[in-house]
């Protein structure tokens, strides 16, 4: 059988344990306290017992067997023996003195404290009582007892208020748990919160916490502090070699098409034409691979956000359909923008991103197929998106897609480096937004949503 | 008379790059490499255009610009920057320059953006109502094209492309000069889009005709004229 899902959750979990513990040690509690009370209690009898059992003895001693029976008959008429039972009996078992008629059976002539229930005389029904049995020197057995009804109710009283007290420790736990719940769940839903953030690209973001406190709690923020920070700097690092890279690839590129460039004016062979244009074709796209690495990196670190201008966005995806329109005409592809909108956005960089959408799914795309450009403008959120029907880019592969140089069949070498979707991911992170791949069943949808703030 | 450039670029490949190519070209060339230097310059010699790094030691080229500018000096700027992004190209232009270029650059697309600079600074910007090269006319107006006797129908876009390249008959206009002249975006089309624009075009102008007009120019981009 299943376990519904809730139950499976470790904040149910967390919440039941804070309750039962609660209960548990309420109940404990409540035993305890109920068991120190019946030991009192309990001692209170023996000790009462105890002492006449002595006199008792002690008087025997003094003045013999008629002494005691006096004494007893003395003891039992004072106001004091309300509750004491006393049976003298001589060695045949004929009574001589006491309260009690016969010897219970089951009680040995010599023995400690025990509970029995027995009749006094003159009462009507039998009682509780803690008794003491003994032999005295001349065989007579002197059995001496205290009635503990008393004791027992008062027991009995403390078992109610035990159970009344259970009843108040259960909303008593409960309140407990949802507090505790409450409170554990509350930090660790900060932490999340600036996981989340963290993933959705700022990085500078920490887990807000006490240094001095040496709590778990705080232990796991420096933890996730520690690997926040690391992270950082491990990005930061690599954004710093990619650009350098960039940078320091740009001048010796430069200079090849600047040879490239004489060399072409200087010769009117027209197969070294030809193979020279080739090489230059190579070097411009490399050139063009360099620029937007730069750019993407750019974007992801926030530079351009001064640069948003108010757009009509539905004018837009009309441009790059007409731009992209015979090109796609030409390689079977038909080309269409729906819908509309005006967003305040990086002009310049979303419209990249767009056409190079536009350019994967012409490269990708199914021959035939249609590309569908489309705007749609919700209240704070801008979805620009571009359908293709080819055959689209299987889940599981899809996070790898959207990273740079991660081009997912090295055999559909098409042209590009594969930045086209990085540098629309990174665009859509500059506005705060993010791109999402889907399924256009068939092929591929990829989303641009931005969020805009409401006029 | 020879055209006279300033260029004012620290970075010495760079600048030797420039001044050879523009040489060849048959221009004169001064060289500044600062901006101090490349400001005294610009306010003393009369030049027809000045190619300005933005990046440069002493003051910055966007100071250099502004400096320019304020003291009521308009030859035309071409802005070059390394930075390598859409901002600063909207940067610059916003500052005041003419044109902007971001490194690295084909050399020609330099000469063909400060070719164009050079020729708007000389014409001035009276307001035309017919274009022509040869027997190819097109009215602003009636937004009619012919060539000859023969009338050609285009499309609005294709003929936003036509006026392009006839507004700047006989130079070598780059593709990207036509993605930003023809529909005002500072973007890389990636593949051969703007080839296609171009060709269809052509087929519609030069198609049947003795004389081709429009000509694939290797390694730059493409020209409207009577020439081969």
């Amino acid at each position: 059988m299943r376990i519904p899902a809730f139950l499976r959750s470790s904040t149910t979990r967390f919440f039941a344990l804070v309750f039962v513990l609660q209960l548990i040690s309420s109940t404990a509690l409540l035993l305890y306290v109920r068991h120190i009370i019946a030991d009192e209690l309990e001692r209170t009898s023996r000790t009462l017992v105890t002492e006449l059992h002595d006199d008792l003895v002690a008087d025997y001693k003094q003045e013999g067997l008629p002494g005691l029976r006096t004494l007893i008959s003395e003891r039992l008429t004072g106001i004091r023996a309300r509750d004491a039972a006393v049976l003298l009996d001589d060695p045949n078992g004929n009574q001589l003195a006491g309260n009690i008629a016969d010897w219970p059976p089951p009680i040995p002539f010599d023995s400690g404290w025990q509970v029995a229930t027995l009749y006094r005389m003159g009462r009507d029904k039998p009682e509780p009582m803690g008794l003491i049995a003994s032999k005295l020197p001349d065989g007579t057995h002197l059995l001496v007892g205290h009635v503990i009804e008393g004791d027992l109710r008062v027991r009995r009283l403390t078992g109610e208020a035990m159970a009344a007290a259970l009843l108040l420790a259960v909303p008593l736990a409960l309140l407990g748990a949802i507090v505790a719940t409450r409170v554990i769940t509350g930090r660790v839903e900060r932490i999340a919160e600036t996981a989340r953030r963290v993933g959705m690209g700022d990085l500078s973001l920490r887990v807000p916490h006490e240094a001095g406190m040496r709590d778990a709690f705080s232990d796991l923020a420096a933890s996730i502090n520690l690997m926040l920070g690391r992270i950082e700097a491990l990005v930061g690092e690599l954004r710093v070699v990619t650009d350098s890279l960039a940078h320091d690839l740009r001048s010796p590129l430069t200079r090849l098409s600047a040879t490239i460039e004489r060399a072409m004016r200087e010769t009117d062979d027209e197969a070294a034409l030809g193979a020279l244009e080739r090489v230059g074709f190579e070097a411009e796209t490399l050139l063009g691979m360099l620029s937007t690495a730069l750019q993407i990196s750019r974007a992801e670190a926030g530079i351009g956000r001064d640069r948003f201008v108010d757009t009509d966005l539905g004018q837009m995806i009309e441009d790059l359909a007409e731009v992209y329109g015979p090109l796609a005409e030409e390689r079977g592809f038909t080309l269409s923008a729906e819908g509309g909108g005006r967003a305040v956005v990086h002009r310049e960089l979303v419209g990249q991103a767009l056409a190079n959408l536009v350019d994967n799914a012409m490269k990708y795309g199914r021959p035939d197929g249609t590309i569908r450009l489309s705007v749609h403008r919700a209240d704070d959120l801008v979805t620009l998106a571009v359908d293709d029907d080819g055959p689209g880019i299987a889940e599981d592969r899809r996070a790898e897609a959207l990273r740079r140089f991660g081009r997912l069949d090295p055999a559909r070498s098409a042209g590009g480096a594969g930045l086209g979707l990085a540098l629309a991911a990174a665009v859509a992170r500059l506005h705060g937004g993010a791109i999402t791949l889907g399924d256009n069943a068939p092929g591929l949808s990829v989303r641009l949503e931005l969020p805009v703030a409401g006029d | 008379m020879a055209q006279k450039i300033l260029l004012i670029e620290d970075d010495r490949q760079t600048a030797t790059y420039i001044v050879k190519g523009l040489g060849e070209e048959g221009m004169t060339v001064d060289h500044a490499d600062n901006g101090r230097d490349g400001l005294f310059h610009a306010t003393d010699g009369g030049y027809d255009a000045i190619i300005l790094d933005r990046m440069l030691p002493g003051m910055d080229g966007m100071a250099v610009l502004g400096a320019l500018r304020a003291g009521g000096i308009h030859t035309p700027v071409l802005m070059l920057s390394a930075l390598g992004a859409v901002d600063d190209r909207v940067a610059g232009l916003t500052a005041g320059s003419d044109d902007y270029l971001t490194k690295p650059f084909a050399f020609a697309e330099l000469l063909a953006r400060l070719k164009l600079m050079l020729r708007r600074g000389g014409s001035g910007t009276q307001a035309v109502t017919k274009l022509a090269c040869g027997d190819l006319d097109m009215d602003l107006l009636s937004r009619k094209v012919k060539r000859g006797a023969r009338a050609i129908d285009l499309q609005p876009r294709e003929f936003r492309l036509l006026e392009y390249l006839l507004r700047h008959k006989e130079q070598v206009v780059t593709r990207t000069m036509l993605l930003e002249g023809v529909w005002d975006y500072h973007f890389d089309p990636g593949t051969n889009v703007i080839d296609v624009h171009v060709s269809r075009l052509r087929r519609k102008i030069d198609d049947g005709e003795e004389v081709p007009l429009i000509h694939t120019v290797r390694g730059a981009g493409y020209r409207l004229g009577l020439e081969g």
